[in-house]
């Protein structure tokens, strides 16, 4: 089980698209669900609660995608065998996408109210 | 019916929009095209070492496949997404209030009136003040249908148990389709709905007028009896006796409200033109017009019968 | 094999060749239908899909004509409703997926080296569940009672109140039955290309095909159980009156659209994602020269994967979502651009670093090319939410879908057709033939086709059965359908052209496109053990890097070249490094897949029919009929009694405790766990968004009953896990035993969960709350009860011999049953009882 928590297993291919899956699924259903128990007054227009929540976890996901892509960099540069750099060096890349879509996903809360 | 011919603010965006995103598409599409047509007509290319290769291959995927898609969606989304803010239902007064209910295969519209006053309710006909936002609060009463002004603006789904909220604006008075968006069974296809907006004094005293209606008007006796006995069960017509309607059929359909029928340019939501004589001629053919619409045959009534409440029904007009 | 081949053949290898012959042998007349073997069932994938596919396009067709003109009476709206759902219906699930299947099924075990897939009876049960499932649907259309809500089949239009008749129970239960056989193949696929590529080809060493079909594998596993829960609670809502979709009963038709699209978005990639695979395997091979980018595209797979599970919601962006939460998927839905891209310039590199040449199925990828990258960019335009609401069900839409369908999917099978014929039929195509029939295609769709994004923003709605001469689309609609019947006749010449080559076409050399793929180093038209021996690659180009391949396969010179032992056999390599861990013997035909596959039919029919009583018969009868097929296994005398290998050979994968069979069950738990997620997703969607959700102020639950039952769980799972602990240190001392008691553990959490449903005041008809309640512990039930006959079958076996210290997998393949069962329980108990006792009823 240990050898799958180093960055050169390819199962990092797809764990940066997983938490940025899980980060999906979370802001989606916790808007819906703090839509539906305490709906913010539409007069705020997006300047709410719900709106600075899910920003401050689209910037902490991203910071973690970012970091865990570097990581991978690093791993990759650190590998002896060749199929281990070049499964590091791919997980980076998915990791860098899924930190740029973590942050484009999230981009619409600085003109969008939540719940309207 | 077309969403180019643009009548409203939030249509007029879209439009942009898609000519602004046609453009775009198009240089790319040929840009790609013209790419991949070249690789095929060149002469031998030079041998390179895998070192260029390399580079070659890493300046096409970051620059086309990369960079390319990066900033077409960036761009449509800072810019053409908040587009979409201009139909929030964000908190207005002034807006007007006009409440849409989908039915298989028709459309009712309400006017809620102020406190104490009972709501103006037509059907298949929707009259708006022009130069102003109106709300449109949705819903429907059956299956899932969709309002859509395809010149005013997107459409929004009429979803049963659920109200939403749709800001659309009319620049200047002028008629305007109307259709369901969202497949709804047997006669989506005849699902139209006449739009009109008015200039607010107009509209003012359109409303006005069907607010201070009060009676089922003059018809003979028979007209209404027959009426009662066949048709007010499922319709309604603002005043009609009580004692008339005999309501012996159990079921949980509802019928257009009749009360200004004779004001209304189409028949069955958009099959037929209004004109002397077009609600008797329905009544009895309305199967064959619209097959599967929810009023059940007529057959059993005879044809003077009909045309005596057809031409009732045509005087129903504030 | 061919004679004049065998005589250049030592006796020995003649005898090898011989006996490779015997032992994989296809019956023919009645026994055709024991056939297990992966090309036989692959080939009868496709041409039923084939076939599915021409009826699909006669009701295509059908429509145009409808559509050709205003005001036309051709079709009574009645039946012009039923023939748009069908046509939808039939190619989404009838032609496109199981076609695609056919396509992996055929291909990949020969493209990695594999004699056959890991579970043969499966893919055999799976294309019977299609053959049956699409002939229930399809018979519909004769009877007139055909579905006739679209294919997506939004509540409440398809349900009790608004689709009396049998339509949508047609739909439901024959898309049901169809989609076994998705997951089957799904399950096999994914576990084939991991744990059965031949020796030395590591993970990133496999053709870029596999990896594509890998993610689709995973895709369908993931993606198919969605749209069978939601199936399956619409049934059960029309056939019961359980109001799960009903708002008055604390129901949400949203719900449907959720779980519809959950499956339908990855469904879209699903079908585009083999037809890239094909031309990311045509490129290299007319452009001479290895793909560029390998990684780049492997990195474009998966986040398509991932990333095509966010943006369901763009199916349903005027349903009044908050637009705060629409942004989000339309966001994501750009973001796809980016993979697409990424893709699209590794091929176009490619051929710039490449010589390329123009041949009959590159001529197919360039229109796949054009056709596709026209219907990406429509769907970037669709992604933005505001422009969506004006197009959303416009014939622009129908325009853009069938751009993205027929170029990512269609036109790429069509050049994997031309490329792969001469494998499948030793011939060669006719060029001249085939060129008519591309551009008749590739014309004919884009009049139709290009036209009608214009139609739809000039307003014109999809699924009306007529128009009005007054809205000036008479002209459109009339090139369209022009365009469609050009359409067809290009399709008539391409079965024509594939008719004519096999009888006509020339022979076909070894390599005839000089390509590098293994699949060309067999012998044509293919037998069934597809290589002789098996040999050890370390290349990505086999055929490129040691052009004597084919030879030297058939010579035996290779990897498992023996057959006296009578096994089918072929390579369990490991997941990563592609080093053989096991020899992997395959079961030979059998009749259980057809008997078993029939029962469910008359399930299905049954239901059909409203006949309850005997479709609970005829399910018992299945399941009776599954768990003797599942009798022949390990060291039964039909499967491998013998346990020797030939020396220096690692053991046979029964005989271990990490064989493909445990992955299997892994990734069904996948699938599983997808079902049971979907199933948890419409509880707290419901819970937290139906308008209407009743919710009792207590639980009706009895905790004592289900805390026991779980107790018994715990136990019986820990108990097993330790029976499986001794048999990894070879010691089955009280196995049967054991077996026997966790059983009677299984047991008796049965009958107390069925106790604690008995006893709960539940009323399913009522409200939407006790319904997905019953429904969650019906689910769990059947788990529970599974988890208990499986280890009293294996505790018979240990008696048997058949399972044993000698023969141990089978017990870690139902432990991980086990495991699954705990930790479903266990979840759902905290759903279920403990956070509405916390947060309390009433909502």
């Amino acid at each position: 089980m240990k050898r799958l928590l180093r960055l050169t297993h390819p199962i990092h291919v797809v764990s940066g698209l997983v938490i940025w899956g899980l980060w999906f699924v979370a802001i989606y259903a916790g808007l819906s669900v703090a839509c539906s128990v305490a709906p913010p007054e539409s007069e705020r227009d997006m300047l709410t609660g719900i709106n600075v929540g899910v920003g401050l976890a689209t910037l902490a996901t991203t910071a973690l995608l970012l970091w865990l892509s570097w990581a991978s960099v690093a791993a990759g540069r650190k590998a002896t065998l060749r199929r281990e750099c070049y499964f590091a060096y791919l997980s980076a890349g998915v990791f860098l996408f899924s930190a740029g879509g973590t942050l484009f996903v999230g981009y619409p809360i600085v003109f969008l109210p939540p719940c309207l | 019916m077309s969403t180019l011919d643009v009548a409203g603010e939030a249509a007029r965006s879209q439009f942009w929009i898609w000519w602004a995103m046609l453009a775009v598409a198009v240089v790319v599409a040929l840009g790609v095209f013209a790419l991949w047509f070249y690789t095929f007509r060149r002469r031998q290319p030079p041998p390179r070492t895998p070192h260029e290769e390399r580079r070659i291959m890493l300046r096409w995927v970051l620059g086309g496949g990369i960079a390319l898609p990066v900033a077409s969606i960036l761009v449509l989304l800072v810019f053409a997404a908040p587009s979409g803010r201009g139909m929030l239902p964000l908190p207005d007064d002034d807006a007007e209030r006009i409440e849409v209910v989908g039915h298989q295969w028709w459309w009712e519209v309400r006017y809620p009136g102020e406190e104490g006053e009972r709501d103006v309710v037509t059907a298949n006909r929707l009259v708006m003040p022009a130069g102003e936002p109106v709300d449109f609060r949705i819903t429907s009463a059956d299956v899932i249908h969709a309002f859509w002004i395809p010149r005013l603006g997107g459409k929004r789904d009429m979803v049963p148990g659920r109200h939403s909220t749709i800001r659309l604006t009319a620049d200047s008075p002028g008629v305007f389709g109307a259709q369901c968006g969202e497949y709804c069974g047997a006669q989506h296809t005849h699902m139209l709905l006449h739009v009109e907006a008015l200039e607010r004094d107009d509209y003012d005293a359109w409303l006005e007028e069907r607010r201070a209606s009060t009676g089922p008007g003059d018809g003979d006796d028979g007209a209404l009896e027959a009426f009662g006995e066949h048709c007010a069960s499922c319709h309604t017509v603002g005043g009609f006796p009580e004692e008339l309607v005999v309501d012996d059929l159990e079921h949980g359909v509802r019928g257009p409200d009749l009360s200004d029928i004779g004001s209304r340019p189409t028949l069955g939501a958009g099959v037929l033109p209004m004109e002397e004589g077009a609600i008797a001629y329905w009544l009895e053919h309305h199967q064959t017009l619209k097959p599967g619409n929810r009023m059940p045959p007529h057959d059993h009534i005879d044809t003077e019968t009909l045309q005596a409440i057809g031409a009732w029904l045509e005087t129903l007009q504030p | 094999m061919s004679d004049d081949k065998d005589a250049t053949l030592t006796p020995d290898i003649r005898h090898l060749h011989r006996g490779m012959a015997e032992v994989w042998a296809n019956p023919r007349g009645l026994g055709a239908l024991t056939v297990v073997n992966h090309t036989s069932v692959g080939l009868r994938f496709m041409v039923t899909g084939a076939v599915f596919f021409l009826i699909g396009g006669l009701l295509a067709m059908l429509i145009r004509t409808q559509l050709a003109f205003p005001d036309n009476d051709f079709m009574s709206n009645e039946i012009y409703n039923q023939v748009f759902t069908m046509h939808g219906t039939v190619m989404m699930f009838l032609f496109a997926i199981p076609i695609l299947e056919g396509v992996a099924i055929y291909m990949i075990p020969k493209m990695i080296g594999a004699r056959d897939l890991v579970c043969p009876r499966l893919s055999a049960f799976g294309y019977f569940c299609y053959l049956f499932g699409g002939i229930i649907l399809v018979s519909s259309l004769l009877f007139e009672m055909a579905p006739s809500s679209g294919w997506f089949m939004y509540t409440p239009l398809s349900s009790g109140d608004y689709s009396p008749g049998r339509g949508s129970d047609f739909w439901l239960l024959g898309i049901t039955f169809v989609e076994i056989s998705a997951l089957s193949a799904g399950v096999e696929l994914v576990v084939s290309i991991l744990r059965t590529r031949t020796e030395g080809m590591a993970l990133h060493k496999m053709p870029l095909f596999a990896w594509y079909i890998l993610a689709m594998a995973l895709m369908i596993v993931v993606g198919f159980p969605p749209l069978i829960l939601g199936s399956i609670l619409l049934e059960l809502e029309r056939a019961t009156g359980m109001p799960f979709f009903e708002v008055a009963g604390g129901g949400d038709p949203v719900l449907w659209a959720h779980l519809f699209w959950l499956f339908g978005h990855p469904e879209v990639y699903i079908i585009f994602l083999p037809g890239a695979g094909i031309v990311s395997t045509l490129i290299p091979v007319f452009a001479r020269r290895p793909i560029v980018g390998y990684g780049w595209v492997v990195a474009a797979i998966v986040i398509m994967g991932f990333v095509s599970f966010g943006l369901w919601v763009h199916h349903m962006f005027t349903l009044g979502i908050p637009q705060l939460a629409l942004a989000f998927f339309s966001a994501s839905s750009m973001l796809v651009a980016i993979p697409t891209g990424i893709q699209i310039f590794v091929w176009l590199s490619t051929l710039w670093l490449g010589r390329p040449v123009m041949a009959l199925p590159m001529l197919w990828v360039a229109g796949f090319l054009v056709i596709f990258v026209l219907g990406g960019l429509t769907g970037v335009m669709l992604a933005l939410v505001p422009f969506n609401w004006q197009v959303h069900d416009t014939h622009f839409v129908v325009a853009h879908m069938h751009y993205v369908l027929v170029g990512g999917m269609l036109f790429p099978l069509i050049a994997g057709l031309y490329y792969w014929l001469p494998l499948i039929s030793g011939r060669m195509p006719s060029e001249r033939l085939g060129r008519w029939s591309f551009w008749l295609i590739f014309l004919g769709f884009n009049t139709t086709f290009l036209v009608m994004h214009w139609t739809g923003l000039l307003g014109m709605r999809r699924r009306v059965f007529t128009y009005d001469s007054a809205m000036g689309w008479d002209l459109y609609n009339l090139i369209s359908s022009v365009g469609g019947f050009m359409m067809s006749a290009g399709v008539a010449l391409l079965i024509l052209d594939v008719a004519l080559h096999f009888r006509f076409g020339r022979k076909a050399p070894q390599n005839p496109w000089n390509a590098d793929g293994l699949e060309w180093a067999m012998p044509k038209p293919p037998t069934p053990y597809n290589f002789v021996s098996l040999p050890r690659l370390e290349t990505r180009h086999p055929l490129w890097d040691d052009p004597a391949l084919p030879r030297t396969i058939d010579e035996g010179r290779h990897g498992l070249n023996t057959i006296d032992h009578g096994r089918r056999e072929t390579w369990g390599s490991d997941a990563l490094t592609g080093k053989p861990r096991e020899v992997v013997h395959l079961p030979t035909n059998s009749w259980w897949p057809f008997f078993a596959a029939l029962a469910l039919a008359v399930v299905c029919l049954c239901l059909l029919a409203r006949l309850y009583p005997l479709a609970g018969v005829a399910t018992l009868v299945a399941a009776v009929l599954l768990l003797r097929w599942s009798w022949e296994n390990g060291a039964h005398p039909r499967a491998a009694p013998d346990p020797t290998v030939a020396p220096g050979q690692p053991p046979l994968h029964s005989r271990t405790l990490n064989g493909p069979g445990v992955w299997a069950m892994s990734v069904s738990h996948l699938a599983n766990g997808s079902l049971y997620l979907s199933l948890l997703f419409g509880w707290f969607y419901l819970w937290t968004v139906a308008p209407e959700w009743r919710m009792p102020e207590t639980s009706p639950l009895s905790l004592p009953l289900l805390a026991a039952a779980g107790i018994a769980l715990t136990l019986g799972t820990a108990w097993l896990a330790g029976l499986v602990r001794r048999l990894d240190r070879r010691n089955d001392t009280g196995l049967a035993g054991g077996l026997y008691l966790v059983a009677g553990l299984g047991g008796l959490q049965s009958a107390l969960l069925g106790l604690a449903i008995w006893q709960a005041p539940l009323a399913p008809t009522e409200t939407a709350h006790d319904a997905t309640l019953l429904v969650a512990l019906v689910y769990v039930l059947i788990h529970a009860l599974l988890g208990g006959l499986l280890c009293l079958l294996q505790g018979l076996r240990v008696g048997y011999g058949y399972v044993g210290a000698e023969a141990p997998m089978e017990p870690v393949v139902v432990l991980r049953l086990w495991y699954y069962n705990l930790v479903v329980y266990w979840t759902l108990l905290v759903s279920v009882w403990l956070l509405p006792t916390l947060l309390g009823g009433t909502s």
